[in-house]
């Protein structure tokens, strides 16, 4: 045991005093606010430019009322639209668009927006311009034309717009969520998709992150041929539990860290992200249950990584093995939007029974929707027999690997190494 | 009692006999040689030694017991293949294995110290070990499998990869340890090396025991009386006397091994009157020519 204590604290000391680490620490907060800032920040800085639209109204009613209904303005005051109506009946309308088109590319306005006559029977308008596909203007222009155009068949057709207007008004629908202690949040499928999406994203990274990095230490080690010097004091079990538990405590200094940034942000961070509140009220419990699902996910993967580490002599060989192992962490995240839409259909659950899925999908069902709880304790007790499997398996191979250089063993080989002594 | 105990191991990797049936008894107090050409089982039989790898039959003991985690703190092992942290400090490495070896950190911590000085490398006790010489890291690898103060060294081609400096050094380190009541088993194919420091043997080839006991013993029983003769003259005279068995001639000189039974002076006798001697060199045949001589007939077969 105190072998044990002493690889620990060595693998623990190295990894966390390491530039690398401490930097990734720190930066992961700080992108995951730019993520939350950045956006609004953009939204803020939209193009503050006049917007020029000629337009050429042959219905004849609409133009008059176009500016009344966009009175977007600038921050200086200006209108943000400026529309002129060119209709001129003399002029063949061919000729005219030839023209507009010609001012257009010389970008002396933005746009031209053509309202045919029969614009009510037919329901269509052009617009041409350089920039088509600004997707919100696109949106405004044809609500905006379309509102009119609307009214004007109403009035057409002998009723009142208002009341139209208040008989055809959308229903709403709010969404709020049970959760087991009986509090009920309005949340919907953004929201759950979204926290959900961070707490999975962030269990998948460790979980990649620090059963890569135990994989690299193990080749580097075996490389530098310091895992027979250790040999000498320590058994194979030894060293991997040493090395298991030493990077899983560095991965949960990791999340003490940046638990101790969100709860910094939930206090004093209203003003920088006013949406995370939102997101990131959670019941202690689901903290719990990230913590169990960390701890047993990890020691699962970082007994695969280890496997890998140790039959392979350097990271390029190890690259082929990884694939598999990342496809199988990969899967879940794919799925988040079936898993959140669909928590408790017969798919999802057995996924968040089988091992190598049910450290993310049994979380992310537990975050979504409360599954019953001899689910949960199934899925765990199941991942906890598993991982005692999978370790004893890889000690196995461990044991033999560490001390084979050179050619990489095939899977035959590594199934005779099983009946070694 | 001997100190180590090894009866009858074999270990196969697949079809491949790395080691076949060798037993061997190492006695407390001495410097052992473990002695073969590369590939022969040394590294194998070391690493049974050290619980590494398991035997698929046979049994060792050590100190009386059965080989286990428990006996391999009570052994200093120095690999073959050697390597060491780069990216930790001096002090905190030795401190490292003190603990690795099971003693408490306080009394590690003292031992670092005391190493530090005796290897002359207190100066560097903060620097990295990336920073320290090819040779000052030879010395800290060499102390940190001994700093806990082993029972039974075990060294693995302790040698290789070393200049004539620090192969003296080594040296040096393992007569005082042996001085010191200590018992080394080392591994090496260089004969020479052995020869010198060796009190007993153990040769191996192929996994199988070519011989072993007590390097005096081997001599007398294997090694043969050879003479180096330096002369001007006539080399029949040489053939002609009774006393010689086998001539390899070099023309001014030659290598003479004689009957048995005859002492260089019966050749001396034979040669004064016919022709003019330099000088005349007797020599015990080296343990390479005897791992040759018997190792060669194996190889054979």
């Amino acid at each position: 045991m105190n072998k044990i204590w002493a690889l620990i604290k060595r693998e623990y000391k190295e990894t966390v005093f390491k530039k690398s680490f401490i930097f990734m620490t720190l930066l992961t907060p700080l992108l995951m606010i730019a993520m939350g800032v950045v956006p609004s920040l953009l939204m803020n800085l939209e193009n503050e430019v006049q917007v020029k639209f000629n337009v050429i109204d042959q219905s004849g009613f609409v133009f008059p009322k176009m500016a009344a209904q966009l009175s977007d303005t600038l921050k200086n005051g200006e209108p943000k639209y400026v529309f002129n109506n060119i209709l001129n009946s003399e002029v063949e309308l061919e000729q005219i668009l030839e023209e507009q088109k010609a001012l257009i590319q010389k970008e002396e306005i933005d746009g031209l927006i053509l309202i045919p006559a029969d614009a009510v029977e037919k329901g269509k308008i052009e617009l041409y311009a350089k920039n088509v596909a600004d997707y919100s203007q696109n949106r405004t222009l044809r609500n905006t034309i379309g509102k009119i155009v609307i009214n004007h068949r109403i009035i057409d057709s002998g009723l009142d717009p208002e009341l139209v207007a208040k008989l055809s008004s959308p229903l709403e629908l709010t969404t709020i969520k049970i959760t087991k202690e009986g509090k009920e949040a309005e949340r919907g499928f953004i929201d759950e998709y979204f926290s959900t999406f961070i707490f999975i994203l962030i269990l998948y990274m460790t979980l990649i992150v620090h059963g890569s990095t135990i994989m690299r230490s193990i080749i580097q080690e075996k490389s530098s041929r310091i895992i027979e010097v250790l040999l000498g004091s320590a058994n194979p079990f030894q060293l991997m539990a040493g090395k298991i538990i030493g990077h899983g405590s560095v991965g949960l200094t990791q999340y003490v860290i940046w638990s101790a940034f969100g709860i910094l942000m939930l206090l004093y961070g209203g003003n920088v992200m006013p949406m995370s509140a939102k997101y990131f009220s959670f019941s202690p419990s689901i903290f719990i249950y990230f913590i169990v699902f960390y701890l047993l996910g990890y020691l699962f993967y970082s007994a695969l990584f280890s496997a890998i580490g140790s039959i392979t002599n350097s990271d390029q060989e190890a690259q082929q093995l990884i694939f598999p192992v990342i496809m199988f962490l990969i899967v879940p995240l794919m799925m988040l939007g079936f898993m959140v839409k669909s928590p408790n259909s017969s798919i999802i659950t057995i996924m968040s029974l089988i091992p190598f899925f049910s450290p993310i999908m049994m979380f992310g069902r537990i975050n979504i929707s409360n599954p019953p709880f001899i689910e949960i304790a199934g899925s765990i007790l199941i991942l906890i027999a598993s991982t005692i499997l999978v370790i004893w398996l890889v000690s196995k191979i461990f044991r033999v690997g560490i001390l084979m250089y050179g050619k990489r063993p095939t899977f035959p080989e590594i199934i005779k190494w099983f009946s070694y002594k | 009692m001997a100190l180590l105990e090894v009866q009858d191991i074999c270990k196969s990797f697949g079809n491949f006999k790395a080691v076949d049936t060798v037993s061997f008894k190492v006695e407390s107090g001495k410097i052992y040689g473990l002695l073969g050409p590369n590939g022969a089982g040394k590294t194998t039989t070391i690493r049974m030694i050290m619980n590494i790898l398991i035997p698929d039959s046979g049994t060792i003991s050590l100190f009386g017991e059965p080989i286990s985690e428990k006996t391999k703190s009570k052994i200093g092992y120095l690999p073959e293949e050697r390597g060491i942290f780069q990216k930790m400090k001096v002090r905190e490495l030795l401190t490292f294995f003190t603990e690795l070896h099971g003693l408490p950190l306080a009394q590690g911590k003292k031992l670092a110290g005391e190493w530090l000085e005796k290897l002359e490398l207190s100066n560097w006790a903060d620097k990295k070990v990336e920073e320290l010489s090819k040779g000052m890291q030879q010395k800290l690898q060499f102390a940190s499998t001994i700093l806990h103060d082993p029972e039974l060294i075990i060294l693995d081609e302790p040698f290789s990869g070393l200049d004539p400096v620090n192969v003296n050094l080594i040296k040096n380190i393992m007569l005082e340890i042996k001085s010191s009541g200590k018992t080394i088993i080392f591994s090496t194919h260089m004969m020479e090396a052995a020869e010198k420091l060796c009190d007993d043997i153990l040769m191996i080839q192929k996994g199988v025991k070519v011989l072993d006991g007590p390097i005096n013993q081997i001599r007398e029983q294997y090694g043969k009386n050879s003479l180096r003769l330096e002369y001007s003259g006539d080399v029949q005279y040489i053939q002609k006397s009774k006393a010689v068995k086998s001539i390899h001639d070099y023309s001014n000189s030659a290598e003479i091994e004689l009957h048995e039974g005859f002492t260089p002076n019966d050749l001396l006798t034979d040669l004064l009157p016919e022709i003019t001697i330099h000088s005349l060199l007797s020599r015990q045949s080296s343990l390479n020519e005897i791992f040759l001589q018997l190792a060669g007939g194996v190889d054979n077969e």
